[in-house]
């Protein structure tokens, strides 16, 4: 295989992104044909990647790994069960979320589609990186077209709403810049070589008091990204005023890379911190998960009510990935991919009768379901996915995390449960008054109904939707070898760099890393040994 | 013969300076391009005797002067900063009838000041080159002369300029007083700053308070954001670059034999701390509250130096260094695109001109942006790769709360740099903006710090070698 598939796919919609810059501004088939060709790409070397990968094995797969800038600053990409989903799911649903845009989008076409393409290298890198450095590069990098997005094609209060959205966001990250960086310096006194390999952190024992000080920093980035109540307030703010396909690519995506960030940074680098505040973190999943189902509940407008339901929903897998057992880890992740394709859908069909009605109030609506019969059609399975009816991927994925849930701690799962009678409530109820009942304004008479592209745009969700009802193991079999070795690592919390007064420095630490690695702790091969040939000046 | 080939880089440029004062004085043009081309290919030729020096090094006048690695890196920055001002001054200057050939002859004039302060470490000698810098740059804040704000700044600026130098010298004879030298080397020959007498160190102190005002660190930068603002645009591009680049190398060079053995628990090192703190701070915050964009990026200029001192904390010669060449582009591209947002007789400076310009002038938009995005410090830019050098130095140094302050202070900046980005793509026009956009120059200036911001963050391998090459010469 000459050419590295890993990046390939990370960078072929930046190179359309570049493409684009070049093309006529007023060709808008061209545009989108160029925009969605990349996209595509990408998909298609996603289901490369997926047939490739091996399931069987926990270790990091298609690594690529190129000296940067030195200093353990490595380009180092790789992938396993776990960011395998999460890269599908990116790749699955930005071209979904390109062509959405065909007519909601009227002005500034192309920096709109350069844009889309940029985000999409972003999270795609996010999920990739392994090098912690690069991974906050990604991880910040991404916020910049998202800033545009939310602030160039949104609602009314779209530049308070995209500012506070980057300010939050930072906020956090920031802060874990510096926790990287005491992380990274911790490394180089333990032993005496610059690291910034995630892997290489895994073996680091800290000091618990420290531990406690860098997974709260951590914690909060990743928890604002989540975003786990009382972090939560930028998501409304951003959701309503994003244009539907930064909606999507929000709510289907981007929360995910927090959850991501929980499994793979905050839980396995700090594990004495992560058991100190497991009850902490677990309520504060918990208040999310009624909380935001409240919120929900009494939301006068849908895309608010559906970013609420987002609160909630990502509380139930915030709290799957704090049991820190197999089955809870599992449904987290699969909850996330449904959690993606039902809110990425119920956003998307937001958009469809928003460009015809031009007011997203549940109040203006009423008998919706005799003018467009499809359109009510398709939200029925989004919000059924949502609930989890059996038969539909939701059903699974909930099901997988109160069953791991309830394994860790039995309170937490009858709490938890909650959230399918919330959603159940305020998702149902919001249909029964938009799509039920008499035609309540004379105006509804003139939207049509659902159009080929639109239907073409969801048609694969809900095939998507099914499969994974039904065929589950399509997936999960990915993640299950990822996984089963992932809980292990959490569990087993064999250190391997014991932080030591550097008198020696260099020399002990080589000679015991040599052979104590454990290659496939985490899954991953770590390799100090590489590490110290970078950090020798160049 | 080696005491001249020392000299050459700087001969260039100081004889250059008089050259084109006489050119313009005896060749009267209604234009004054030929000037700038003239300056443009002096610098080119100060740049390439600079560049031949880079193996073998030179001194003269018995090493008072002494082209050293570190010396000769400095000397490339400040060269390019010049040039970067000459060909934004080119068309700014006839539009804002302000095209008078001192102009370039003063800025090679106060270029040749800071070279000399770079390439020395007798500190008599930084004094004699602050001056240089000092007199030739009053006259170029005051250059638009019929300008009230113009004047005022100029004003200003002298007297605060004279208050500095009057410490700076004061200090220096106290430290003579101690040390019998005015020799960097020799003034800490006794093993660092431990072993200081008291009323030696009050005059250190005196010294880093001329210095600081210079570099403009609070609280001695309230001259900064009114002579940023009175300035010609390309002059306060020049200034936010150029006197940064030389102060921090003066700084360097004092404080890494000071703090020799036990740096971390003295005098000079917790005001230095605070210092540090207390610029990142004010002026972030002072940023925040400006819409006039050269204040705003006066005070972001302040903001810069907290972080660069931060380096200097950490005693992390190289990330200063990759600090400063960073922030070469940023800043002068910052005042590229103000320099860019002209027509004659009109310049656009305040946040509601650059409304809805960004989808109307799709270069400059989009450069500015960039160039703020990294200002910010966004990754993968090369703020980003600046201040993540500095960070981490100081977080093994054990400054993190220095740090914390940094990156909160930095969220700070966030703010206010995309404030300027939301005006530009998510506003309305709020009244007509009509920009001359025939500025080729300022345009290619916009390119090349484009060029640069990318290069130093993505790929800034080849810089960094340099860098680590020239500052090992560093003490």
């Amino acid at each position: 295989m000459n050419i590295p598939l890993l990046s390939f796919m990370i960078f072929a919609p930046l190179a359309g992104a570049i493409l684009l810059i070049f093309l006529p501004k007023d060709r808008k088939d061209l545009l989108y044909g160029a925009a969605g060709a990349a996209s595509l790409l990408t998909l298609a070397s996603s289901f490369l990647l997926y047939a490739r990968f091996n399931g069987a094995a926990a270790s990091l797969q298609f690594v690529e790994r190129v000296s940067w800038l030195g200093g353990g600053i490595q380009y180092h990409v790789g992938v396993d069960g776990i960011s395998l989903m999460l890269i599908l799911l990116t790749t699955f649903l930005l071209p979904v979320a390109i062509f959405s845009s065909w007519t909601a989008v009227r002005a500034r076409i192309k920096e709109y589609l350069i844009f889309m393409l940029l985000l999409e290298t972003g999270i795609l890198g996010v999920f990739c990186a392994v090098n912690i450095f690069l991974f906050y590069v990604f991880w910040e990098a991404m916020l910049i077209p998202m800033y545009f997005l939310i602030g160039i094609w949104g609602g009314r209060r779209r530049v308070y709403a995209t500012t506070k959205f980057v300010l939050v966001t930072m906020f956090g990250s920031l802060l874990m810049l510096v926790a990287i960086f005491v992380l990274a310096a911790q490394y180089q006194k333990a032993t005496g070589v610059a690291s910034f390999n995630l892997f290489d952190f895994y073996g680091l024992s800290l000091p618990p008091q420290l531990q406690l000080w860098l997974f709260l920093a951590f914690a909060l980035a990743f928890a604002i990204k989540v975003p786990m109540v009382p972090l939560h307030t930028w998501l409304p703010d951003a959701h309503v005023e994003a244009p539907t396909a930064g909606s999507i690519i929000l709510a289907a995506v981007l929360l995910k890379m927090g959850a991501y960030g929980f499994l793979r940074f905050a839980l396995p680098l700090f594990p004495d911190a992560v058991q100190k505040l497991l009850p902490a973190l677990a309520v504060l999943s918990i208040i999310g998960i009624i909380y935001g189902g409240l919120m929900a509940l009494v939301q006068k407008d849908i895309k608010s009510l559906v970013a609420y339901s987002s609160v909630s929903h990502m509380g139930l897998i915030m709290l799957a990935v704090f049991a820190l057992n197999v089955e809870a880890a599992e449904g987290a992740v699969f909850q996330m991919l449904n959690h993606g394709l039902s809110t990425g859908m119920l956003f998307l069909l937001v958009g469809v009768l928003y460009e015809r009605a031009h007011t997203r109030a549940i109040a203006d609506f009423g008998g919706l379901s005799k003018q467009m019969p499809v359109f009510a059609a398709f939200f029925l399975v989004a919000i059924l996915s949502s609930i989890g009816l059996p038969g539909l991927n939701g059903f699974v994925g909930e099901f997988l995390c109160f069953y791991g849930i309830f394994a860790a701690h039995s309170v937490w799962a009858i709490l938890a449960v909650s959230t399918v009678i919330l959603s159940a409530a305020y998702l149902l109820w919001m249909y029964q008054r938009v799509m039920h009942g008499p035609i309540v304004h004379e105006s509804i008479k003139t939207y049509r109904d659902m159009n080929a592209r639109e239907i073409a745009l969801v048609v694969p969700i809900v095939i998507l939707m099914l499969w994974m009802g039904i065929f589950p193991r399509t997936f999960l079999k990915k993640m299950d070898a990822t996984i089963n070795s992932y809980i292990r690592g959490l569990k087993g919390q064999d250190k391997v760099f014991v932080l030591k007064p550097a008198l020696n420095r260099g020399s002990y630490p080589r000679l015991s890393t040599a052979e104590t690695v454990p290659q496939t702790r985490f899954g991953a091969p770590s390799a100090p040994a590489s590490a110290a040939a970078e950090a020798r000046p160049k | 013969m080696n005491a001249l080939r020392a000299l050459g880089p700087l001969l260039t440029v100081a004889g250059g300076a008089v050259l084109v004062l006489l050119l313009d004085a005896f060749w009267k043009r209604e234009s004054k391009n030929h000037l700038a081309y003239l300056s443009l290919a002096l610098l080119a030729g100060a740049a390439a005797l600079c560049v031949r020096l880079w193996d073998a090094g030179a001194a003269s006048f018995e090493g008072a002067l002494r082209l050293d690695r570190p010396a000769l890196l400095f000397c490339l920055f400040l060269i390019l900063a010049a040039a970067f001002t000459v060909l934004l001054g080119l068309r700014y200057l006839a539009q804002q009838n302000a095209a008078f050939g001192e102009f370039y002859g003063l800025l090679l004039l106060s270029l040749s000041g800071l070279m000399i302060m770079v390439s020395t470490r007798d500190l008599l000698i930084v004094f004699l080159g602050l001056e240089v810098f000092s007199v030739s740059a009053y006259g170029l804040t005051g250059l638009k002369r019929n300008d009230d704000r113009a004047s005022e700044a100029a004003a200003k600026y002298f007297l605060m300029g004279s208050f500095a130098a009057a410490f700076m010298v004061f200090g220096l004879a106290i430290l003579f007083g101690s040390a019998g030298s005015f020799d960097i080397g020799e003034i800490f020959a006794a093993g660092g700053g431990a072993r200081m007498p008291v009323f030696a160190l009050a005059g250190l102190g005196l010294v880093l308070v001329g210095l600081a005002f210079k570099i403009a660190l609070v609280p001695f930068h309230m001259w900064q954001p009114d002579v940023y603002q009175g300035a010609p645009t390309p002059v306060s591009g020049f200034f936010v670059v150029a006197p940064k680049t030389a102060g921090f190398l003066v700084l360097m060079r004092i404080l890494l034999p000071y703090g020799q053995g036990q740096w971390g628990r003295d005098a000079v090192y917790y005001f230095l701390y605070a210092v540090a703190a207390l610029t990142m701070i004010v002026g972030n915050l002072g940023a925040l509250r400006q819409r006039n964009l050269k204040r705003l990026f006066a005070y972001s200029s302040i903001a810069h130096a907290g972080y660069i001192l931060i380096a200097v904390l950490a005693l992390d010669a190289r990330g200063m260094a990759f600090y400063l060449a960073s922030y070469l582009f940023l800043g002068i591209g910052a005042f590229a695109a103000l320099a860019a947002m002209c027509r004659p007789g009109r310049e656009y400076d305040d946040l509601d001109d650059f409304a809805g310009i960004g989808f109307r002038y799709p270069w400059i938009g989009s450069i500015f942006s960039v160039i703020l995005l990294a200002l910010a410090g966004f990754p993968p830019l090369s703020g980003f790769l600046a201040k993540f050098y500095v960070f981490s130095a100081a977080v093994r140094a054990g400054l993190v709360p220095l740090v914390i302050v940094g990156v909160l202070t930095s969220l700070v900046s966030v703010a206010y740099y995309l404030r300027v980005i939301a005006a530009m793509y998510m506003r309305e026009p709020v009244h007509p903006v009509d920009i001359e956009v025939e500025n080729p120059a300022v345009l290619l200036v916009l390119f090349l710090c484009l060029y640069g911001v990318l290069q130093l963050g993505i790929f800034p391998g080849n810089v960094l070698t340099i860098i680590r090459q020239a500052m090992a010469g560093l003490f």
